[in-house]
């Protein structure tokens, strides 16, 4: 167990900088969850954590020890690659085993703690088998089996359920919260995944080209966004935008979209005329006679749910909401928002307001 | 069914070419091992012999002495040759100065014929002329005479093996080692695995492969070497480097003993068969069996 520090890192491949100056403080037995789009340098502050990739510049500490020179084997860490990285000429249970092996653990311990690994991951069948005989998934776990059965100072786990089934995917979530739970390590979890994200992180670490964009709570962020960038991230379906600015009318301050479309605005002490980004989530609109008019453009229902997108003008949004609702295309449908749940940024630095 | 016949059309080509070329002259040497057969005695018929030939080889000191000394040969070369390899071959996967310029001439001795690495060994390590003799005497004040030395005469061409043959195995290494994944590398690094374990847990297994194919071209190749050591020392002195190559040219040519040379070249042959069947056994089987 350790906490870690991440101190204004620096990344170069050669002359390509990807890693602008990245700062984040891991509590001892935190559960971090690295976000961001796809070549954000997600893969790469792992791999700097773990001691693969130099850091160009600032400094890493696991602990109380700064580890910039410190060798993987000596950092104590247990990673789950992206790409499984498994040993191909190794069975399953050598593979899971190895890092037991390596420490000269005794044999029984070995046994015990790969039967048991096999067991959480449900590979028991396949413990004689070889890499190249199983599936994506099966390969996944087996890479999983791997750095479970160790007792690290930081578990690193690359997008490690990325090739499960949904349902594989819902029982290994709990698999590794529970095992979080139990052993308190501190973990740092790359993911895609939205519900991953929001439901296991204590701590969600947004990050875009190479800088974090904004590190919190899963629910703060959901809730108070500091920009456009984390406010479209965070949240599936994701937030609407609208652009415009703010305008007064005969006393009563509103937003005005480029397109005209009137929205109701909450307590802001911008002042009249500002431009602004109108941010508004799908799933905190309602359907409701007293709503804004907008046109049916498609309805999806998802059974539990039902996603109405509707447009004025060149102005779209989607809003999900809780009942059945059938519409044609074209017809009007009223959208009602309440101003409490409105997100305002500003046009030009897409900071929140 | 008719692509089937195009590829035995295709096919035929290569078919008549192994089969006139191998598979005939395998044959016929077969044939004559159980023969009696000198062409250019006054009586060049051949005469079947039954069993003779194989039962004489039995007894043959000098055939036992040559494939003692062959094996011997074969150890120390091929071993040799695989550790200097992979020494060389992890030295090129890095980057140095002057690399490409070091690695052509590093391949250099594989593009000449034996025959002409025999003969430039032999002027480099002739007593009085050679530079190597020279040398050695002058900075440590040893004298070597492959002439006279059995054991200079060995570790000679086991050297010169070594020099000429070394190259094949680094290419073929480098091959192995560029095309291994990276990933499994870094994760055993992350398991804890020293630079030692990391050999012979993770690199050993994974170019298995490649070695035991190396392996086996060294080993077939070693064990008929002829026209090097024919050019540098004639087997001599005495039989030290009489190797099975060598012992059949001699029994077949001066000799004009072709029944018998045939028999020792079937014996040897099978005896390589032999060899390789166990190197695979003990190398690669126990992996495809567990499989
Ligand atoms: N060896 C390298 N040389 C040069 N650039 C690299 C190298 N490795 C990664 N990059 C670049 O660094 C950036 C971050 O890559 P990284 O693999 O960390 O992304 P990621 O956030 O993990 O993406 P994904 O979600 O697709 O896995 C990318 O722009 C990538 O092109
Ligand atoms: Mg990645």
């Amino acid at each position: 167990m350790a906490q870690v520090k991440i101190d204004n890192v620096i990344k170069r491949y050669g002359s390509l900088q990807v890693m602008h100056g990245v700062n984040v403080d891991i509590n001892d037995g935190e559960f971090v969850v690295l976000v961001g789009p796809s070549g954000c340098g997600k893969s790469t502050l792992l791999r700097m954590l773990a001691g693969l990739e130099e850091i160009s510049d600032g400094t890493i500490s696991i602990g109380e020890r700064v580890v910039n020179d410190v060798p993987p084997k000596e950092r104590d860490i247990a990673m789950v690659f992206q790409s499984y990285a498994l040993y191909p000429h190794k069975t399953v249970y050598d593979n899971i085993g190895f890092p037991l092996k390596m420490a000269k653990r005794p044999q029984d311990e070995i046994d015990r703690k790969v039967t048991g690994a096999a067991d959480i991951l449900d590979l028991t069948k396949y413990l004689k088998r070889y890499p190249k005989e199983l599936s994506g998934g099966q390969r996944q776990r087996v890479a999983m089996g791997r750095a479970i059965v160790r007792d690290p100072q930081v578990f690193l786990f690359d997008e490690p359920l990325s090739n499960l089934d949904a349902k594989l995917r819902v029982t290994m979530r709990v698999e590794i919260k529970e095992l979080h739970q139990r052993l308190g390590t501190t973990i740092v979890y790359v993911t895609h995944d939205q519900i991953e994200a929001m439901t296991m992180a204590d701590k969600i670490v947004v990050m875009r080209d190479g800088r974090v964009e904004q590190i919190g709570a899963p629910l703060d962020l959901y809730d108070n966004p500091a920009n456009i960038f984390v406010a479209g991230f965070i949240g599936s379906p994701s937030m609407n935008f609208v652009h415009g600015q703010i305008v007064n009318e005969g006393g009563v301050r509103q937003f005005r979209s480029d397109n005209g479309l009137m929205l109701p605005l909450p307590d802001t002490s911008a002042p009249d005329g500002t431009k602004v980004t109108y941010g508004i989530r799908p799933e905190h609109i309602t359907i409701a006679d007293h709503g804004v008019p907008l046109r049916v453009v498609v309805v999806e229902p998802t059974g539990s749910e039902t996603q109405v997108f509707a447009k004025h003008g060149t102005d779209f949004i989607d809003a999900m909401v809780k009942d059945r609702f059938k519409a044609a295309p074209n017809s009007e449908v009223r959208f009602a928002i309440d101003p409490a749940n409105v997100h305002l940024f500003d046009r030009e630095t897409e900071q929140r307001l | 069914m008719q692509s089937n016949r195009l590829g035995w059309i295709l096919l035929a080509p290569t078919l008549a070419i192994l089969f006139f070329f191998g598979v005939l002259p395998f044959i016929y040497v077969v044939y004559v091992s159980f023969h009696q057969w000198n062409p250019f005695a006054a009586d060049p018929t051949m005469i079947f012999n039954g069993a003779d030939n194989f039962r004489k080889i039995v007894f043959d000191a000098e055939f036992l002495n040559s494939v003692g000394v062959t094996v011997l040969f074969v150890l120390f070369a091929v071993i040799s040759e695989l550790v200097v390899g992979y020494i060389l071959a992890q030295a090129f996967m890095k980057e140095f100065p002057g690399k490409a310029i070091f690695r052509t001439i590093h391949t250099l001795p594989l593009i000449m014929a034996p025959i002409i690495v025999g003969s430039v060994w032999k002027l480099m390590m002739t007593p009085s002329i050679g530079i190597i003799p020279h040398y050695l005497n002058e900075w440590f004040g040893i004298t070597v005479n492959i002439g006279t030395s059995p054991v200079a005469a060995f570790a000679t061409i086991i050297i010169m093996d070594i020099w000429h043959w070394t190259p094949l195995v680094t290419l073929t290494l480098i091959a192995a080692l560029v095309s291994l994944p990276p990933d499994p590398f870094e994760q055993a690094q992350i398991d804890g695995a020293n630079k030692r374990q990391i050999f012979f847990h993770i690199t050993v297994p994974m170019i298995a492969p490649a070695v035991v194919a190396t392996v086996f071209i060294r080993l077939m190749d070693a064990l008929r070497t002829v026209d090097e050591v024919w050019m540098l020392t004639g087997g001599g002195p005495g039989s030290a480097t009489r190797f099975v190559g060598v012992h059949i040219f001699k029994e077949v040519f001066p000799k004009t003993n072709y029944g018998y040379g045939s028999t020792i070249s079937v014996i040897v042959l099978y005896l390589t068969i032999v060899a390789c069947w166990l190197l695979y056994v003990t190398m690669l089987a126990p992996r495809s069996k567990k499989d």
